[in-house]
């Protein structure tokens, strides 16, 4: 079992609790220490990569967005290089999804892992300009950043870094909606004409990111970065950061090279049952679909499934996938920033679909046709991410909908059985 | 290249006067909101500039697609 360091995201005394477990790389010895002098003890001093050395590293390396899209940072990042001069970097640690706190556990306990590895592409790009975006909601997070900041300039580091802070809200934090955020305007999402690598921040080349995915390019650089690069599978150096949603109501995050087993990532009970892989964004895993499956990109594509931003969401005993899709519908629903008729319209229509679904009326044939009818129409991926949540569920739980409409439900059917595990 | 329909979706306000210029490429859904067909073939160009025009809230483009 590995070490665990307890963090608390909301800052302030009463918040919520986050366990943080020990990693290979970026969590690598935790310790509660999060200053700039034991960081630059541990990693080295900071490397000087020309452009053409950088991009070569992370393309040999498949370091992707660790946001959710998983997009080739390679190729962001050389698209903002050849986009023009008066380049801009952005970190997103602002995570959306409420479910996610990858972003908030790396910002608590290596601050500097994730500022080192934008500082590294400010350098590689030749500019000073690093904007940093702080989650609004997350009042913890923001201070530890603010403080790392603040550290950095005491040292001497010739960045003019540029702090923000979101509004709550799911879709605060999507790559468009923090350009807005940074541009004076209200924190939405908004129709991208190009993507920011080309045209972003005040038209400028922009290479905005998440804070995970800047850990990496840290990583990649720093030192020990040759183990860093021999780890994972071939196709899939190195690791990724989970957040693994506890039946406890408190969330572990924990980091595992990819080629790790499932098997090795959730205990026994929970791999039985059925997972929301990916997050509120993502897809459905059958119970015992990951017994066999390892923690891999393409592996998990294979299946059907996407790893998102790596939230992994198994049920609790006794709770139903259809009930719980009902309900992530009706939070994601209300997310909406309501700006596009699709959306607006759409994802009320489709809660009230699942609902129906959920209460036994076999609705199932409008739900699909609702989840065809939003995706690909709104400023934004949130209609798109919430059809595919919505859609796994239609394809892997018929027999279950079939005992609904029978006015049966097999999951709380199974929980009231008597046994020491019964909840209800 | 090839010419699409792009839809500004946060500018939409579904009043469907692109769908009486071009019903040959885009149709409304249940709510007004109009559903388009994303290649714009070479003879139906003229008509798709002309839709994009007459969008009250210019929340329809013709952009080049690879």
């Amino acid at each position: 079992m590995n070490p665990v360091l307890r963090v608390r995201p909301s800052g302030g005394p009463g918040g919520p609790l986050l366990d943080v477990r020990s990693g290979p790389f970026l969590l690598r010895d935790l310790v509660a220490d999060p200053s700039l002098g034991r960081h630059r003890h541990r990693a080295g001093p900071l490397a000087r990569p020309s452009l053409h050395g950088l991009v070569e590293d992370l393309a040999g390396a498949d370091v992707r967005g660790r946001g959710g899209a998983g997009f080739p940072f390679a190729t962001k990042l050389r698209t903002a290089a050849e986009a023009g001069r008066r380049r801009e970097v952005v970190v997103n640690v602002s995570e959306g999804e409420p479910a996610s706190f990858k972003d908030a556990a790396l910002a608590l306990t290596r601050p500097h892992l994730v500022l080192d590895g934008a500082a590294l592409c400010a350098r590689a790009l030749g500019t000073r300009r690093v904007h940093v975006v702080l989650p609004g909601d997350r009042p913890g997070v923001a201070a530890a950043l603010r403080r790392a900041v603040a550290e950095r300039v005491q040292d001497g580091e010739r960045l003019r870094w540029r702090l923000h802070t979101t509004d709550p809200g799911f879709v605060a934090g999507q790559g468009r909606a923090v350009i807005e955020l940074l541009s004076g305007r209200p924190n939405l999402p908004v129709t991208a004409w190009a993507p920011e690598a080309r045209a972003g921040y005040r038209g400028r080349p922009t290479l905005l990111s998440n804070a995970e995915t800047f850990a990496h390019v840290a990583l990649l650089l720093g030192a020990g970065s040759a183990s860093y690069r021999t780890s994972g599978t071939a196709d899939e150096p190195g690791s990724r950061l989970l957040t693994i949603g506890g039946e406890s109501g408190r969330p572990v995050v924990v980091e595992a090279t990819h080629g790790t087993p499932w098997r090795d990532l959730l205990d026994e009970p929970v791999l039985d049952r059925p997972v929301l892989v990916g997050g509120y964004h993502g897809t459905w895993a059958a119970p015992g679909a990951l017994r066999d499956l390892t923690l891999s990109r393409t592996g998990m594509a294979a299946a059907g499934l996407t790893l998102g931003a790596g939230v992994v969401l198994p049920l609790a005993a006794g709770d139903c996938p259809v009930h719980r899709t009902a309900a992530v519908t009706a939070y994601l629903a209300g997310q909406s920033a309501g700006r596009c008729g699709p959306c607006r319209n759409g994802l009320p229509a489709l809660t009230d679909g699942v609902r129906a679904l959920d209460e036994g009326v076999d609705v199932s044939a409008r739900v699909g046709e609702l989840t065809r009818t939003v995706t690909g129409r709104g400023a934004c991926a949130h209609p798109d991410g919430t059809a595919r949540m919505v859609r796994s569920m239609l394809a892997l739980f018929g027999e279950e909908l079939d005992a609904h409409a029978a006015g049966d439900c097999t999951y709380r059917h199974a929980d009231a059985l008597p046994g020491p595990r019964s909840r209800r | 290249m090839t010419a699409r329909l792009r839809v500004d979706w946060p500018a939409c306000q579904g009043r469907g006067l692109c769908f009486e210029v071009l019903p040959e490429l885009i149709s409304l859904d249940e709510w007004g909101y109009p559903v388009v067909e994303g290649e714009v073939p070479r003879e139906l160009l003229g008509l798709a500039r002309e839709a994009a025009r007459t969008c009250p809230t210019l929340a329809l483009r013709v952009v080049d697609a690879p």
